[in-house]
């Protein structure tokens, strides 16, 4: 029995024998309990809880621990102080600084800590979101000087495909541009192997709000078909995504962590990258310039290949960071 | 309303300035303490300093006053802080304040800020205002800046002058056919707007007498002589606690006795060195009143 509704079954026990003055109080309590209201620090989640930190964008890792320490219905914050050394600002609701590495300006840029449950961009701050069994947690610092909106990143893999949002798992499908082919099975093939069931489709004009969605292809087939495909296009700022492909789909840009071009990725590259629109559900793309760059795609997608990655580019089967740091030479 | 009155105790026989020395040495270890145990040391010597000064009742009536402002701290903070490990209380979520989880570390903090909220307005309030002669204060003053001590000497007389006008109208308001014998909130802003009112027409006439007594000339406001007295024994023993209680304090921080972290979990270590610095604190706070000789003046 959950800590709530154990609350609420105590409340309407107490109000069966008291009648109707005490109505109102009951009422009360009931919605108290129902809304996540009670004493004491409620149930701790069922199984473990992942928690990673790292920086400039999952290159550097500082902590990695698959089962961290996890009290009662603890926040992601909480979980957070359980485990680091944190230092917090405006009443604990903002972390300045994990084990020693602090937010603020680093040679002149805005860096701060930004933290993903599920591979997912909270919409709250850490003190609103409670931590559920199997959830992944990923710190990370980041020059924010492009974006400090990046809706969804691929490094948590496999979630949020296997515990969802918020506790709650969600529909999965397969979306493919060519759904007899070997890379769409690949992919269906990798979530099903891990106990998702994902259904298998072409691609689709109506997508659904609440199904995540990984579309299979190369991008000038999947490119214009979205909101998300045409955030991709639009850039970083707008997809989170520091990556993008040229006119014709034939070439691959890979960005640096200021929105620069980094690298030029020829014929037969691949990008599994993530997105978000919107009061939508993520959408992972495994895509690339051409069926081979899919293909390329397909076999990254992998939990030791994208594990702590915001995205990843793939050129002749090797994985290529994104973004890349910059200064680096394309 | 506190104010000062000269009692036969060892705090007023000592010089003003120093008496204020005192009191602010007590508000700023306070300030520098988190511990609860060096506040409580610090709260018996301040209550212990206003009772052997014969300043109790003040001290009590400030306390009136103070102790909902420490409890409404105490009640704020673990509503604002999203602080601490140990939750003791899940509220859910509340509008735009987000998800709030009340917290035993965010409790015991709120209390410590509460306590040390209460201790300086006991301290910085009710303790300096009984026992430190503001008059003799300003007198000293004014030999670093004349025009700022009859500014302040102008504003310490008035308070109590505008506080006895504001008798005198509830008196007459109470005069009134069919006015109640204790005003209500619409009454009190009334007799507020009046004295208000007076306090500015009591400027006006405090600023010309001034001017036609001559004090607006350089030769007025010139600094005064220097006053030549003697050190008394009571002077140097409340400078010397004085002194003893601030380098008790930063020595303590410098050394890290009395340490305290409240989050994420609260650390407040007691040892030897934590009982020994809280009682050293109450003995230099209040050994000088053990010296009652030549206390009437």
């Amino acid at each position: 029995m959950t800590g709530a509704s154990a609350g609420a079954t105590a409340s309407s026990s107490m109000c069966g024998s008291r009648g109707r003055r005490l109505g109102p109080l009951c009422a009360t309590l009931a919605a108290a309990a129902l809304g996540g209201c009670g004493l004491g620090a409620g149930d701790a989640p069922g199984t473990g809880v992942g928690l990673t930190a790292t920086r400039d964008f999952g290159s550097r890792t500082l902590i990695e621990l698959d089962k961290a320490k996890v009290s009662g219905s603890d926040t992601v914050m909480r979980m957070l102080d359980r485990n680091a050394t944190v230092a917090k600002r405006f009443g604990g609701g903002f972390v300045q600084e994990i084990d020693g590495v602090a937010g603020g300006r680093s040679a002149g840029r805005p860096v701060d800590w930004f933290f993903y449950v599920n591979g997912i961009e909270s919409e709250k701050g850490a003190t609103s979101v409670d931590v559920n069994g199997g959830d992944r947690i990923w710190w990370d610092h980041h020059d924010w000087t492009v974006t400090p909106h990046i809706p969804a990143v691929v490094g948590s893999f496999p979630e949020p495909f296997l515990h969802g949002r918020k506790g709650r798992r969600l529909p999965v499908r397969v979306e493919c541009a060519d759904p007899g082919s070997k890379p769409c099975g690949a992919v269906a093939e990798e979530l099903i192997g891990r106990g998702v069931p994902a259904g298998r489709s072409s691609l689709s004009h109506s997508p659904a709000d609440e199904t995540l969605r990984v579309l299979v292809g190369p991008w000038k087939r999947l490119r214009g078909r979205d909101i998300e495909a045409d955030n991709v296009d639009s850039g970083p700022r707008a997809s989170g995504v520091f990556a993008r492909f040229d006119r014709g789909a034939a070439r691959l840009v890979v960005l640096d962590e200021r929105g620069r071009s980094a690298r030029t990725l020829g014929a037969g590259s691949g990008l599994v990258a993530a997105t978000r629109a919107e009061a939508r559900q993520p959408v992972w793309y495994v895509t690339g310039t051409d069926d081979a760059g899919v293909a390329s795609a397909a076999r990254a997608f992998d939990e030791s290949v994208l594990a702590d990655r915001f995205a990843l580019a793939v050129e002749d089967d090797l994985p290529v960071r994104v973004p890349l740091a910059s200064g680096r030479k394309p | 309303m506190i104010a000062y009155e000269r009692r036969a105790s060892p705090l007023h026989a000592a010089r003003a300035p120093v008496a204020a020395a005192y009191a602010v040495a007590l508000v700023s270890s306070v300030l520098l303490f988190e511990h609860p145990l060096a506040l409580v040391a610090l709260g018996i010597a301040i209550i212990g300093a206003g009772v052997l000064a014969g300043a109790g009742p003040s001290l009590a009536r400030a306390a009136l006053f103070a102790i909902p402002f420490a409890i409404i701290i105490a009640v704020i903070n673990p509503l604002v802080v999203r602080e601490g490990l140990t939750v003791v209380l899940r509220l859910g979520e509340l509008g735009p304040l987000g998800q709030l989880d009340v917290t035993a570390e965010a409790l015991e903090f709120g209390a410590i800020l509460g306590l040390r909220a209460l201790l300086v307005m006991l301290a910085g309030g009710a303790l300096l205002a009984a026992t430190v002669d503001a008059d003799e204060v300003l007198q000293r003053f004014r030999r670093i800046s004349a025009h700022s001590a009859l500014t302040a000497a102008l504003a310490v007389r008035l308070v109590p002058v505008l506080g006895r006008d504001a008798r005198r109208l509830a008196d007459a308001r109470r005069c009134r056919p069919g006015a109640a014998a204790r005003p209500g909130p619409a009454e009190r802003l009334q007799i507020v707007r009046a004295v208000a009112t007076g306090a500015l027409d009591r400027a006006l006439d405090v600023a010309a007498t001034l001017e036609v007594r001559g004090y607006a000339t350089p030769a007025a406001t010139r600094g005064a002589r220097r006053l030549r007295e003697p050190w008394s024994r009571h002077d140097l023993a409340f400078a010397a606690s004085a002194l003893g209680l601030v380098a008790l304090a930063l020595g303590a921080r410098l050394v890290g006795v009395a340490t305290f972290e409240a989050y994420p979990r609260t650390q407040a270590p007691v040892g030897a060195a934590e009982i020994v610095l809280a009682v050293a604190l109450v003995i230099v706070a209040l050994l000088p009143f053990a010296d009652r000789r030549g206390v009437e003046r």
